[in-house]
This record gives C-alpha cells, sequence and structure tokens, in this order.
C-alpha cells in the first residue's frame, strides 16, 4: 500500500496454482528487490528510512487486513492478505534498519530474521490457501463466499489443510505463521524499549498495529473458515460437492505439512538467516526460539504439550453419551438460508470503523397501497485507495491526455511547424547564451 | 528447584486449575449481596462444574470434529497458559518458557476454538456473541501489547518473570508509566473476562450475549471445559495484574500474600464495578479502549519525559 491496487484484481482472474506462484514469489521479488537496495547498496540509509518502511508496512498489514475482511469473494480475500503479510515483512524489514541505526546490531539481525522467515511462511501458507481455493472452485465451481459451506464433511482432505493453513496464516500457536509473527512482534516491542523517544514511539505504535492486525487476522480466518467449511451447504453444488484427485490433495498435504515443521522447528532456520542479516549476529541453534530479551518460545514442547492434552481432554469428555438434537433455531428445523452471510458477520466491526470505511448502502422498499411488495437492498464496501486516491488521478491523467491530444493534428504540415518554431526557440536559447 | 520456585508452582496448577471457579462465585455472591439478595453460595460454580461432570453430552446437527475438538483446544491452551503465569516473581520451567507474547497467543487460540465452533452449529445467537468477541478482541490485543510495551521498560524484557521482578523494584511507585499500565490494564481486565460493562456474563438473554453466546449450543463435560475456561480466565488476568502491575515486595511469602490479596481485592473491585455500572453499548466498547491506547501513549511520553531508564 499504496501501489497494490492491481494486485486483488488480479489474483481472482489467474488460475490457482498461478496465485500460489505468484502470492509465494512474484510479490517476494519486490521484497528481494528492497532488501538488495535497503541492506547492500545504500547501506546504511539512515533512520528516516527505516521509520518510513515500518510505517508503510504498517500501514499495508493494517489495511490490507481490514479490506480482506470486507471482502466476499475467496481469492480476491486471500489476495488483499498478501498485502497484510508483505506489511508485516516490511516491519520488520524497516525494525531491522532501524535497530541498526540506533546501534543494536543483534535485535537488527534478529528482526531481519523474522521478516525472512515471515516471506517464507507467507509462501507456504498462501500457496496453500489459494491451491485449497482452486479445489474448492474445481468441486463447486464459484468462490462467492455467501455461496459455499459444509465442504469440511464433503471434502475432508482439502478442507482440513485449508484449515490448517487458515489457523496459520492467522498467527495461531503453534504453527509457522504464530513463530513469525512472534519474532516480528518481539523485535518492534523491542524498538519500543529504545531509549530515543522517537524511535520508541514508532516501535510502540508498530507493535499495536501489528497486534490490531493478528487480532484481524484471526477474525477473518474464523469467516472463511465458517462460510467455506462448516455449517450447511448454502447452494446444491456444494451438497455434492467431490474430493479433488490425488495430485492435488498430495500437494496441499505437503504444503500443510511444512507449515506445521517450520512451526514446531523454526530454531533451526533462524540463525541461518539472522546471519544473513546486517551485523552477521550468530543466534545458536534449538527447536524452539530462545532470545535473551523474551521469555522464550519453545515450540517444540508447546506443540507436543498441546496435542497431548487436547487429546487426553477430547478422551474424556467422548466417554460420555451424547445425544443428537437439532441446532436451535427457535423451534425451526436450521435451514441453509438462515445461517449467517459474510457482511452480517463482520458487521459488528464496520459498525465500529464507519467513519473509516465509508461503507455504502441502499435499501429500496416497493410499497403498493401501504403492502410492501418487494425490498432490494445492496450494501459495499468501497475501497479508499481506489475512490479517493486511483480514482481521481485516473480521471485527471485522462482529461491532461485529452488536452495534450489537441496538440496532434495528424497533419504533416503542422508538425513541420512545431519543429521549425522548436529550432526558432532552441537557437533564440542559444544566442542568449541561456544553453551555453 | 528452590523452594520457592516449588511452591509457585503447586499455586500455578492448585490456584489456576481448582481455585479459579471460586473468583467467579465470590464475584457472583458479592454482587447479589451488594444488590440486597442473599445470592448463591461462593461454592456453586464447583457444583454447577459437577454437576455437568456427570451429565451426557448433546451433539447438534449439523457438526463437525471442530465442533467436538473446541472446548478441548480452549480448556487445553487456557492450561498452558496458566503454566506460564509467574506466582510471586517465581515459577518453575515447565519446558515452555514464562513469554508474554506466547501467553496471548494461547489465548487468542483458544477464542479461535470457541468461535469456529459457534459457526460449526449454524446458531445464528452463538455467531452474534462470537463476532462481537472478535471484533472487541482486535481492540484489547492491540492495548494489552501497548500496556507489555510499558511494563517491560524498566528491564527490557517480555519474560513475564523479570516482569514480574521490576514490579519488585521501589522506583515504580514514582513513575507514571506505571500507573499508566495499571489504568490500562483494568480496561483490558474487564474486556478480556467479560464483565460489565463490556459484557454482562449473568444475562439469559441471547441478543444481548458476548462471551456465553457460542456456548450456547454445548452440554455436559464440553460445556463444562468451557465454563471452566471462562473462570481461569479471571485467574490469569488478575494474577497477571497483581504480579505485573501492583508494586510488589521483593521476599516471597510477602509477594505470595501480596498475590492472594489482591485477586481478592480485584475481585471486590469487580462486583462492586457490575453493580453500579450498566452495560454499555457494543460500539462503544473500543472507544473505551481507545481511551486506554491513549492512556499508554502518555505513559510511554511520561517515561521520556522522566528522562528515561
Amino acid at each position: 500500500m499504496p501501489l497494490h491496487s492491481w494486485l486483488p484484481r488480479a489474483h481472482p482472474l489467474a488460475p490457482a496454482h498461478i496465485s500460489a506462484l505468484m502470492s509465494g514469489v512474484m510479490i517476494k521479488l519486490a521484497l528481494y528487490g528492497l532488501v538488495r537496495v535497503l541492506f547492500d547498496w545504500l547501506a546504511p540509509p539512515g533512520l528516516w528510512v527505516g521509520i518510513t518502511l515500518m510505517a508503510v508496512g504498517a500501514l499495508s498489514c493494517l489495511g490490507g487486513v481490514l479490506y480482506a475482511l470486507m471482502q466476499h469473494e475467496l481469492k480476491r480475500l486471500l489476495a488483499f492478505h498478501s498485502i497484510e503479510n508483505v506489511g508485516i515483512v516490511a516491519l520488520g524489514l524497516g525494525a531491522s534498519l532501524v535497530f541498526a541505526d540506533i546501534g543494536q546490531p543483534r535485535w537488527s539481525a534478529i528482526a531481519f530474521a523474522a521478516a525472512l522467515l515471515h516471506a517464507l511462511n507467507h509462501a507456504l501458507f498462501k500457496g496453500l490457501l489459494f491451491l485449497g481455493a482452486g479445489a474448492f472452485a474445481k468441486a463447486v465451481g464459484g468462490l462467492e463466499l455467501d455461496r459455499l459451506g459444509g465442504l469440511l464433511r464433503r471434502m475432508p482432505w482439502t478442507g482440513a489443510t485449508f484449515a490448517l493453513g487458515a489457523m496459520a496464516i492467522a498467527g495461531l500457536p503453534p504453527l509457522n505463521g504464530f513463530a513469525s509473527e512472534w519474532l516480528t512482534l518481539q523485535s518492534l516491542l523491542h524498538l519500543g524499549l529504545a531509549s530515543q523517544m522517537g524511535v520508541a514511539f514508532a516501535g510502540a505504535l508498530a507493535t499495536a498495529a501489528l497486534a490490531g492486525t493478528a487480532a484481524l487476522a484471526v477474525y477473518c480466518f474464523v469467516k472463511v473458515i465458517g462460510l467455506v467449511l462448516l455449517g450447511l451447504p448454502r447452494r446444491a453444488e456444494c451438497a455434492q460437492a467431490r474430493e479433488v484427485p490425488v495430485g492435488m490433495r498430495a500437494s496441499m498435504v505437503f504444503l500443510a505439512a511444512s507449515c506445521v515443521a517450520l512451526g514446531v522447528l523454526p530454531g533451526l532456520l533462524v540463525p541461518t538467516l539472522a546471519a544473513l542479516g546486517p551485523g552477521r549476529v550468530t543466534l545458536h541453534e534449538a527447536a524452539g526460539l530462545n532470545i535473551p530479551g523474551t521469555g522464550s518460545l519453545p515450540t517444540l514442547v508447546l506443540a507436543l504439550a498441546l496435542v497431548a492434552l487436547v487429546g487426553a481432554l477430547v478422551r474424556l469428555a467422548r466417554s460420555r453419551r451424547a445425544a443428537p438434537a437439532p441446532t436451535w433455531t427457535c423451534g425451526q428445523p436450521p435451514a441453509a438460508g438462515l445461517q449467517w452471510t459474510s457482511a452480517g458477520f463482520t458487521k459488528p466491526l464496520r459498525l465500529v470503523l464507519e467513519a473509516l470505511l465509508r461503507p455504502r448502502r441502499e435499501l429500496r422498499v416497493i410499497a403498493s397501497s401501504g403492502v410492501v411488495e418487494a425490498l432490494a437492498y445492496q450494501a459495499e464496501v468501497p475501497h479508499l485507495f481506489d475512490t479517493l486516491l486511483y480514482g481521481p488521478v485516473s480521471r485527471g491523467a485522462l482529461r491532461g491526455a485529452r488536452i495534450a491530444r489537441r496538440v496532434q493534428s495528424g497533419s504533416l504540415r503542422t508538425y513541420l511547424i512545431y519543429l521549425l518554431a522548436l529550432l526558432g526557440v532552441l537557437l533564440a536559447l542559444a544566442r542568449t547564451g541561456v544553453l551555453g | 528447584m528452590t523452594l520457592a520456585t516449588l511452591a509457585a508452582g503447586v499455586v500455578q496448577v492448585v490456584g489456576g486449575v481448582l481455585g479459579a471457579p471460586a473468583i467467579v462465585g465470590l464475584i457472583q455472591h458479592l454482587k447479589a449481596r451488594l444488590q440486597g439478595r442473599r445470592g448463591p453460595s461462593v461454592l456453586q460454580p464447583y457444583r454447577e462444574l459437577r454437576r455437568l461432570w456427570g451429565k451426557s453430552g448433546v451433539t447438534p446437527e449439523p457438526h463437525t470434529f471442530i465442533y467436538t475438538v473446541a472446548p478441548a483446544v480452549a480448556a487445553a491452551s487456557t492450561i498452558l497458559a496458566l503454566l506460564l503465569l509467574p506466582i510471586g516473581g517465581h515459577g518453575p520451567d515447565w519446558g515452555l518458557g514464562h513469554d508474554a507474547l506466547v501467553l496471548i497467543g494461547l489465548l487468542a487460540l483458544a477464542r479461535f476454538a470457541i468461535t469456529l465452533a459457534a459457526w460449526d452449529t449454524t446458531s445464528g445467537f452463538a455467531l452474534m456473541g462470537g463476532a462481537r468477541d472478535l471484533m472487541f478482541s482486535v481492540f484489547v490485543e492491540g492495548l494489552l501489547l501497548l500496556v507489555l510495551v510499558l511494563l517491560a521498560l524498566p528491564l527490557h524484557s517480555t519474560d513475564l518473570l523479570s516482569m514480574s521482578h521490576a514490579a519488585t523494584l521501589p522506583e515504580v511507585w514514582s513513575r507514571p508509566a506505571h500507573w499508566a499500565a495499571a489504568v490500562a490494564f483494568c480496561l483490558v481486565i474487564v474486556a478480556e473476562t467479560g464483565r460489565q460493562p463490556v459484557d454482562n456474563p449473568d444475562t439469559h438473554l441471547e441478543l444481548t450475549m458476548v462471551h456465553e453466546g457460542p456456548l450456547l449450543e454445548y452440554a455436559g463435560r464440553e460445556l463444562a471445559y468451557l465454563q471452566w475456561s471462562a473462570a481461569a480466565k479471571h485467574w490469569i488476568m488478575l494474577v497477571l495484574a497483581c504480579e505485573l502491575v501492583i508494586p510488589n515486595p521483593v521476599s516471597f511469602a510477602a509477594q505470595v500474600a501480596v498475590l492472594g490479596g489482591g485477586v481478592l481485592l480485584l475481585s471486590v473491585a469487580l462486583a462492586v464495578c457490575e453493580t453500579v455500572q450498566a452495560k454499555m453499548r457494543v460500539l462503544r466498547v473500543p472507544l473505551l479502549l481507545g481511551s486506554g491506547v491513549a492512556l499508554c501513549l502518555l505513559g510511554l511520553a511520561s517515561w521520556f519525559a522522566g528522562g528515561g531508564g
């Protein structure tokens, strides 16, 4: 952000595996360029560059996830999440530059490693999510969130791996998204502890922004999993969806396994990544992340303890018989049409942030002689960067082009006059000595 | 392992797992007394848990394995969060570390599991509560992180043990940053434990529910897990407040006494607050939490005005 306008439009048009590559590799090329320029050629680029990068990163991650939450199409939603995740990487890189500038090479290296780890993690879970989206599109055709539902029962493999990817991108323990977000958050928080007031404020604000982003991502992926995988099918195609072939399943399972592996053993990779950063700092290798100044993140123990406890508790609860009963919906049987929609689930946030998001809604009541015959309701959350920035700019550019076009008459004689006039002006300028 | 660490471990497990429902019971009891009713006994939550433990469950149609696993995930991550807490500045190393951000991550996992279960049953009431809970969490987590920045300032660490150690330093009494963090943390407590004015835990009207909404379809042992988790969250938040925010004496025994007294005092404060305060509109809660954010930033500014570290 704010140069992101093309991305949410490009993703829904590309096929799923291309989208996976786009978000995994193509977007990272820009980050690679950024790292090369800032950390290699311009090093050290100065404090303001780091702070600016952090500001752009915070704007991207908050804005990206906020608009992702308001989307009703799966691939468009995922595209906005790419913006969010690149923003998180930018926060890490910015923090690394600032740490280098205020003379803390160790934290600079850690923030750098956090950024690279998050870039890698993003490639994994976003690839997984796009492949999953592709599998759903193949099975039911169409990825409108409000017209899916109940797919976990029909497509258990795709559904389970997709849910795992969603947990990873939402930054929940013990998966890889949590490890890299933890590391990024720690470096931002320690930036907030710096002894320069401006740097500390930037760090504290970025910390709060990233925490808000993480919570928003949880909100968003609860919505996605709920609408796509759970509940009753909202369309006949969803009720008859078929699991995709083994080849597609295998690639998703592989990516899901990588998400788990990097979530459980991030400590094996982080020292290598940190050594790449400025300062050439070495951290010692372990399964978890044990960094002085933090309470350490022992990912392996955490994951094992979670799995063991959940297993034991489920066994304890399951030892009782349970009677089936329909969900209570005030007496009527649960029906697909009564289920919540994407817009409904995000409504509390939309109301709170109304001044910021400026949603548009339109309600038309067609009544004849006091009886309401039909209701038409339309609502959308317009993308403000499009309506307030790119709209006026592109309209202005077109208007400018229209004025400029008057000069081009198409007749050769006019062009010869232009040339002669230019020659005359140049000669005059040369004579007066302006051109030297 | 020293004796203090061992004792801290015992308090972590016994206080957290067994003592947590008493906090909820105490608040309910005091609230009833303040309203002129006799009210249920302090032990009522234990009786409810025992009753639920003996009952068979109900599985709503439709549901998937997510509905079945969610209460266990919520309870498991709450148990792990309990084990990260410092008690009197000590805490045995369960192999989990003592990191503040890990604790927040575990609480987020519990919230994720519960709200996902709400989607699984397709119950509109459950989703109403779940959506509100997630909306609050955006602002609560941002505020909580700012509070942590303020509390980590003296010793430059997010390790809960050293943050707790920072609260034993005599100079925290004179630091506005610390008091700003204390007030902001109170807001976090109210929001995270689902107490008035943010949420009314005693409501039986589904339309106004926040934290109870997603629990509506559950029964039997699964409901017992969820109710215990809600009680344990009170314990986690109140213990964090006593350990990190209230200035502490140095010796372990005195610290544990302060911890006990502090948890008791804060429970009373919650009961009084619930009696005098009406529930506020859901949409106004972010404003309340936003004032906490402003307070934290003022606290940070005061830290530098006072000469920094």
